[in-house]
């Protein structure tokens, strides 16, 4: 008799359990995930300063009072690259938005990865300032810009720099940082100051072993770089200004010239990849990016510059950040085609060669 | 007789059964770690040995062949080479310098009869709760030109300019020593500790000193926990990524960062295979050549 009792009663304890379970959906994700609404968009993007204010500026204020949440798959670019090329047979992918460099998406266009954007869905894609050939890609949304100039340490470096040939001078051995991941622009720039185009990497290779022989510091990242600013190690380099801006906000002791020879212009924005699970919350994302409001704030936080009309900017961060008119006609493109076809064997050059002690 | 043969063959029978039972349950426990290294290591190696054999196209990760040309660029290319030197040098030095710090430090604790012997096995851990990465940020501050090394060089009148650490191999080896010499040493100290300690004491009866009862009777007798622990840390050595790449800097190259690369910055699957694939072989070879001649060395 006990034993049925027992037996009936445990029945009744697995039965009420599961049931609750069920109610609650607490212990079961699938059933969870099934019920919630799909108003998730995965941000692939660099880690670090940039995504948290894509967190500030686009996902808390713009995208989540129209019911997005958005989600950051925060890794290196080159990572996120494979990632995305490893995908790329996969029906549904990972991410929904690619935050990628201008460069980045001219070396991915080859690999068919990358969706032809539809701008009639972007209601802000009007407003893109057509400085850049890059805002014409049919794979790209730009989301913010700035411009190579030469950075240096007026305490260290007597003669104030006009273009990248100071980092060429004799005279400032020893006092010449570069960054590894750079090598993409410090190639480009050597191309220039070599006096071919952007894209001349013959001209590039022999400037680059010219600047090797002065034996310039080379540092893994433009983190690594500042801290030897700071620390006086080295007192000149290339550097997007809006880097240079952050840098003199923290007090580095820099300052910093567009060179003569060109501004290479550096644009950073949006792809949606082929496979993108989510392509309503992917163009929401991108057109949330292009707000103003979005592009002051980056302009603001992080000195990039806006790269649509609309956006406006205090007198002295615009003078901070940005370029006069006669800076902005040195602005020169990366030349995109180069750097699609040639980016692996621009890398072996720079690994083996250049870097090569 | 016959009930003698029924006998036997009653305790044959049970014997059999016995045997089997036996293996049944060695099938049973030894059955899921072999399913798991089956998964989890030899079906990657396998599939990082075919891809190894394919070839790179930009813009794609590879494209079906069945080439050696990845092993020949390796091979052929000085640049990927002395990589692979320099991997093995620093592994080798790495090695060396933790079995001449290990081994008092080993015998130090196997032999104490101290009451905070647990206290100082916890201190010798401690460092392995930090991961390798968090350390060599510590390196870096120590390192640095401004760093504590280069501050209290020039504080004390040694040194007027500050000396070069960051981004050489010294930075590197003295990186990975850290976090190898606590493995090292407590694979010593437990070899040590099953020593007899009578035997020490035998020696020293007989007239031997300190260091030749270490050469004589200590050594020998610990050989197998010795070539054990030089192996782990030879290994462990020989796959570093975290230290190499943050002690290192971009211009020092090890196999490990050299397979991250191809895979990661470069998107060549095939040859970071290739890479991945040579780096196992040439730590597996040099590991059963080595411990194949301790168990000679052992023998004699």
């Amino acid at each position: 008799m006990s034993k049925r009792t027992g037996s009936i009663v445990n029945r009744r304890v697995v039965f009420k359990g599961a049931a609750a379970l069920v109610a609650t959906g607490a212990s079961f994700p699938f059933a969870a995930k099934a019920q919630a609404p799909r108003k998730r968009i995965v941000l692939a993007t660099w880690g670090g300063d940039y995504a948290k204010l894509l967190t500030k500026h686009v996902s808390t204020p713009v995208l989540a009072p129209r019911g997005w949440e958005v989600a950051n798959d925060e890794a290196v670019v080159a990572q996120r690259k494979a990632k995305t090329l490893a995908e790329k047979r996969l029906p549904t992918g990972s991410s929904d938005v690619q935050a990628l460099t201008a460069t980045d998406v001219a070396e991915m266009a080859a690999s068919d990865t990358l969706e032809k954007l539809d701008l009639s869905k972007l209601k802000n894609a009007k407003n893109i300032i057509k400085t850049f050939s890059i805002a014409d890609s049919p794979l790209f949304s730009p989301h913010i810009y700035s411009g190579q100039v030469v950075l240096y340490n007026p305490k260290l470096i007597k003669d104030v720099p006009t273009g990248m040939d100071s980092l060429w001078d004799s005279k400032n051995q020893g006092k010449v940082g570069i960054v590894d991941i750079q090598h993409v622009y410090t190639t480009m720039g050597a191309a220039l100051v070599g006096g071919g185009k952007t894209g001349d990497f013959e001209v590039a290779k022999k400037s680059l072993l010219e600047l090797k022989k002065l034996r310039p510091r080379i540092y893994p990242s433009n983190e690594a770089l500042a801290q030897a600013l700071q620390t006086e190690e080295v007192g000149l380099c290339i550097m997007w200004k809006a880097r240079a801006a952050q840098w003199q906000d923290a007090g580095a002791n820099i300052l910093t010239v567009a060179p003569k020879e060109g501004l290479i212009a550096y644009v950073s924005g949006f792809c949606i990849p082929k496979n993108a699970p989510n392509r309503e919350g992917a163009y929401a994302f991108l057109d949330a990016a292009l707000e103003p409001s979005v592009q002051e704030g980056f302009a603001a936080d992080m000195g990039y510059n806006p790269v649509v009309a609309n956006a406006k900017l205090p007198a002295d961060r615009k003078a901070r950040i940005g370029f006069t008119p006669d800076e902005e006609k040195l602005l020169v493109n990366p030349d995109l085609d180069f750097i699609a076809k040639r980016a692996a064997e621009l890398k072996d050059f720079w690994d083996k060669e250049f870097k090569r002690a | 007789m016959t009930v003698t043969t029924a006998a036997d063959d009653l305790r044959s029978l049970a014997a059999r059964e016995e045997r089997g039972g036996r293996l049944s349950t060695a099938a049973i426990l030894i059955g899921p770690a072999t399913i798991f290294v089956t998964v989890s290591l030899l079906i990657p190696i396998l599939i990082l040995l075919r891809y190894s054999l394919n070839q790179f196209a930009p813009g794609t990760l590879m494209v079906e062949a069945l080439t050696p040309e990845n092993y020949i660029l390796f091979f052929t290319d000085p640049y990927y080479t002395e990589a692979l030197y320099r991997t093995l040098r620093v592994a080798a030095i790495v090695t060396v310098c933790c079995l001449v710090l290990g081994i008092p430090l080993a015998y130090r604790l196997a032999r104490t009869q101290s009451r905070f012997k647990n206290v100082l096995l916890i201190l010798l851990v401690l460092p392995l709760f930090v991961g390798n990465a968090v350390r060599a940020a510590g390196w870096m501050t120590v390192f640095g030109n401004k760093g504590f090394l280069n501050v209290t060089l020039q504080s004390v009148g040694l040194t007027s300019e500050p000396i070069v650490f960051m981004y050489t191999e010294f930075a590197v080896i003295v990186g990975i020593l850290a976090i190898n010499l606590p493995y090292v040493v407590l694979t010593l100290q437990s070899v040590i500790e099953g020593i007899d300690r009578n035997v020490e004491e035998a020696a020293f009866n007989l007239g031997a000193g300190p260091l030749r009862m270490a050469r004589r009777v200590l050594l020998p007798l610990a050989l197998p926990g010795l070539a054990a622990g030089a192996i782990f840390c030879f290994i462990l050595s020989m796959n570093a990524y975290a230290t190499p790449v943050l002690l290192g800097g971009p211009q020092f190259v090890m196999m490990a960062p050299l397979v991250y690369v191809q895979f990661a910055a470069k998107s060549n699957w095939p040859f970071g295979s290739a890479v991945s694939l040579i780096l196992m072989m040439t730590t597996l070879i040099l590991t059963a050549a080595a411990n194949l001649l301790v168990q000679r060395r052992y023998r004699n």
